[in-house]
């Protein structure tokens, strides 16, 4: 068609080619495919027309914006909440009109999507400070997401906070929060969604239902709420340390590693499972300094160890590594070995800590000589901590320039110093 | 009927819906479509919540369900996977399903569409564990030829099976994921059909085309909706009408009751009924609107190229023309092979050919026995039909390639089974169970994973469980499912 169609998307038009016409709604192409018009029939299904078959669109009416604010009653009798929104596919519905995605941002839209999270609870008070796929996040989105965290807590109104957050980084910022927010006095519960709210199924119902009242509980923690199993019964509230995605797209993607969860969180009760921080009247405090310069490393087998010069070169100040199995990698027998290497950057400075690949269970260096090797180098065993808290950890740590100044031997203390549960000194037996 | 239906005076319109199941594996994942009916492996336990479609609106039919807040509790098996579950995103749509889509829509003459949204259509029955059926428009525009004129073919779509519901009980119901997912090709004509004779034509003429695609076979298979209306009405839609038999009587029957309702002075809603076996109807549901369906987002648009329409024209199944060429090219005379057509016993003819190559001998079991034995022992043709059934003749046909039976003793034979003895005692064989036949053969080959193809062939066709009861080629058909 020659000249630009006029049509917006949400009109109901007609579209004619050559032969036939169609009448629908007019949506918006995708992006990537500019050489197709979406038209919804009146049918309900959704076709594409080459532009170049059209010969005209006729606007038959034009859309309507509908106002779809519906007024929120406050019960007295039921707890006040906050909640922080910062995307992902809990906050995302889509737009029929448009064919894309749309942010859930108001406590109405909210309402209309999850009615029952205002079950037990009112929300008071809803921020946005930003909307984001998680994956796009980094430290900056820690800090403000802490700081929105520490205003509503410090709130007297308010029980607790629900943030809800995209799952792929979930965890890290989860760990994040544990760490930043001192002095916590009530609970903050992440939640999330692995299946889009827009279908019938969709976990977040569940997940948010089970949020709310682990928001008034007395767990004064940072945890993340959500499916226990692939049933609809009941969340498991997991120490946002101790907690890791562990499947792409199941909606009990998380799991407690190396610690059992706070509680069992039911839309209507909660039961305690694990020991946890309860509620007092502490104010909270941001202790978000963070150090930019700390990185996350797998060692793989043949893996060369010259890439540790990267970071030297790029003045990184900490790496935690991801070693195998009790804590190892390859030793000075390996063809490529690493030993010397790692020695080598850590008297030039850069904290080296470990990991597991393992995900569950503790290191120990101690068990074979080839642990012994990499523990003489230097290197800082952070037992059962997770790979992803610890990086975000050794972040925090190396943030606080009063701590780095006194040397290493602060920083290994302070790396090794449960400050929120992300060690845990007693791994109990788990059957499947 | 009380009195004759002058159907134009009525401004009687309908148009069918027909379901038909595809014959291979599921639509959006790797699992095949096979209907369990052992305990099953694991169960998972849901709720549905009602969700604002377009607009804010929630669908009638959504909002109609009784059933929110239920528990929905899905039996699964080994032979299910997460994307039933709705615990995984779909897989691309099956190629092989896509395709005999569009053999079907060549056959019914439609357009067929160059991009096309696979949906969501929102049901929360529980049947969907998504709370959604998907479902893709594939052609639109085509028509069938009836001896009363021609009848449009509004569009064909493929889309999902539902969950089969096991049980229902107070504040729970049970589905079965099997089903969940295998494809089903929807044929909706228009509203052009203004008799209830033509309704049965149409029926059965769409019938045959399916039949010549790779379709699934058998009850259950095959589901057929109509919806009518007559003047001063509103559409009512009538689902499972697939009995060929009934369709004129319940057509009339829906016809009086919309005029009794008329008479009385009640209103017509718009709504669905379901077929009873006495050829009357009951009330479902309200009608759905098109407020419940929305973009599958999980998938990208599905681009129906020029190349895969033309590879989809090179492998078209062969149509009653060229099947009756072929029939006499394999030594049928052509009385026979248009006596089969008009009779629709092509199909069986195939089957039965396929184990026995006397192509004289299998006419005159499916045409000319049946028809000596009506009317010597006065059993009527639907008794005879019911009794010498397609399993009953293949069982035949297989004793006469084994020699368990001669030639000479077919007739005597089939006459014992018309009259009503079991097929096995009639030819004197062990009791066969060839049902779930498909399920016990993927016992075996996990009993004893890790072999090859040829060595499960083996252990079934020297099975006596299997032998004789299955031919090689199904038993080669079906372990290919299951071995890689």
């Amino acid at each position: 068609m020659a000249e630009k169609i006029s049509a917006k998307p949400g009109d109901y038009v007609k579209i004619s080619l050559i032969k036939y016409e169609y009448k629908g709604v007019f949506l918006e192409s995708p992006e990537e495919e500019k050489g197709l018009v979406l038209l919804k029939l009146d049918s309900g299904y959704n076709i594409g027309i080459s532009k170049k078959e059209i010969v005209n669109v006729q606007v038959l009416s034009k859309t309507k914006i509908e106002d779809e604010e519906i007024e929120l009653k406050r019960d007295k009798e039921k707890p006040n909440i906050g909640m922080i929104i910062t995307g992902g596919t809990i906050a995302a519905r889509l737009n029929p009109k448009r064919g894309g995605v749309d942010w859930l941002t108001s406590p109405s839209q909210l309402l209309k999507f999850y009615p029952r999270v205002f079950d037990k609870v009112n929300i008071v008070k809803i921020e946005a400070p930003f909307m984001k796929a998680s994956e796009d996040m980094d430290y900056k989105d820690w800090k403000k997401i802490a700081k929105t965290a520490q205003k509503l807590l410090n709130d007297s109104n308010i029980k607790g906070i629900i943030i809800t957050h995209g799952t792929d980084f979930l965890h890290y910022t989860a760990a994040a929060l544990s760490f930043f927010l001192r002095n916590l006095n009530k609970p903050v519960v992440f939640t999330y969604s692995q299946r889009s709210v827009d279908r019938a199924s969709s976990d977040a119902n569940l997940n948010l239902q089970c949020s709310a009242l682990a928001a008034i509980s007395d767990m004064a923690e940072v945890m993340i709420v959500g499916h226990a199993s692939s049933n609809d019964d009941f969340c498991n509230a997991i120490s946002g340390t101790k907690v890791r995605k562990l499947h792409s797209s199941r909606r009990d993607a998380f799991k407690p590693v190396n610690a059992k969860p706070f509680a069992k969180v039911y839309p209507d009760k909660i039961v305690k499972v694990s020991d946890y921080r309860t509620l007092n009247n502490n104010k909270v405090v941001v202790e978000d300094k963070f150090e930019e310069k700390v990185a996350l490393v797998k060692v793989y087998p043949g893996h060369d160890s010259s890439i540790l010069d990267y970071y030297i070169k790029n003045k990184y100040k900490g790496i935690v590594l991801e070693l195998a199995g009790l804590g190892h990698g390859p030793t000075k027998r390996a063809r490529k070995g690493w030993t010397k290497k790692l020695k080598q950057v850590q008297d030039k400075g850069m904290i080296i800590c470990a990991a597991s690949q393992t995900i569950f269970g503790r290191l120990n260096p101690l068990v074979y000589s080839n642990g012994r090797e990499f523990l003489e180098t230097g290197i800082i065993y952070l037992e059962d901590m997770l790979s992803e808290t610890a990086f975000v950890k050794l972040g925090w740590v190396l943030g606080h320039k009063e701590w780095v100044k006194q040397g290493k031997e602060k920083i290994k203390e302070m790396m090794l110093k449960n400050f929120s549960h992300e060690l845990n000194n007693r791994l109990e037996f788990e059957e499947e | 009927m009380p009195e004759e239906i002058n159907y134009q005076k009525l401004e009687f319109k309908a148009g069918l819906e027909i379901h038909q199941q595809l014959d291979t594996k599921k639509l959006f994942c790797n699992c095949p479509s096979l209907l369990r009916n052992d305990e099953p492996d694991f169960i998972v336990k849901r709720k549905l919540h009602v969700v604002a479609g377009e607009a804010g609106k929630v669908d009638v039919a959504a909002a109609h369900e009784a059933s929110l807040g239920k528990e929905f509790v899905y039996q699964g098996y080994d032979t299910t996977c997460l994307v039933e579950l709705d615990e995984e995103p779909p897989h691309q749509i099956n190629k092989e399903a896509f395709q005999i889509a569009l053999h079907i829509s060549l056959l019914l003459n439609c357009k067929i569409l160059s991009a096309t949204q696979i949906m969501r259509k929102t049901v929360i029955d529980g049947s969907n564990t998504g709370g959604f059926q998907r479902t893709v428009l594939i052609a639109r525009d085509g028509y069938v030829e009836t001896s009363q004129g021609r009848v449009g073919i509004k569009g064909i779509f493929l889309e999902e099976d539902a969950a089969r519901p096991v049980s229902k009980q107070k504040g729970e119901i049970v589905y079965r994921l099997d089903r969940l997912g295998i494809p089903l090709v929807e044929i909706a004509t228009e509203p052009d059909i203004k008799t209830a004779e033509q309704v049965k034509e149409v029926a059965l003429h769409i019938g045959d085309i399916l039949r010549a695609c790779k379709v699934k076979r058998g009850i259950g298979t095959i589901r057929q909706d109509l919806n009518l209306s007559i003047k001063n009405g509103h559409r009512v839609e009538i689902k499972g009408f697939q009995e060929p038999k009934m369709m004129v009587i319940t057509v009339n029957k829906e016809i009086q009751r919309q005029l009794e309702l008329a008479k009385s002075g009640k209103k017509l809603e718009p709504e669905v009924r379901n077929a009873l076996p006495n050829g009357g109807t009951e009330f479902l549901r309200p009608m759905p609107g098109s407020a419940r369906m929305y973009p599958e987002t999980d998938l990208p648009l599905l681009k129906i190229s020029r190349e895969k329409i033309n590879e989809a024209k090179k492998t078209l199944p062969r149509l009653r023309a060229d099947i009756k060429e072929e029939l006499q090219r394999g030594g049928l005379n052509e009385e026979m092979a248009g006596l089969l057509m008009k009779k629709g016993k092509i199909e069986e003819f195939k089957e039965m050919s396929s184990i026995l190559k006397i192509p004289s001998l299998i006419a005159k079991i499916l045409l000319v026995y049946p028809k000596e034995i009506a009317s010597h022992e006065k059993i009527s043709e639907e008794q005879i039909e019911e009794n010498l059934n397609i399993d009953a003749l293949l069982f035949i046909v297989e004793a006469l390639k084994d020699s368990k039976i001669s030639e000479g003793d077919v007739k005597e034979v089939m006459r014992l089974i018309a009259k009503g003895t079991a097929v096995e005692n009639a030819i004197k064989l062990e009791k066969a169970d060839v049902s779930g036949i498909e399920e016990r053969i993927m016992k075996v080959i996990k009993g004893k994973p890790g072999l090859n193809v040829n060595a499960y062939m083996g252990l079934i066709m020297q099975s006596p469980e299997f032998k004789s009861k299955i031919s090689g080629r199904e038993a080669m058909e079906i372990i290919k499912k299951y071995v890689r």
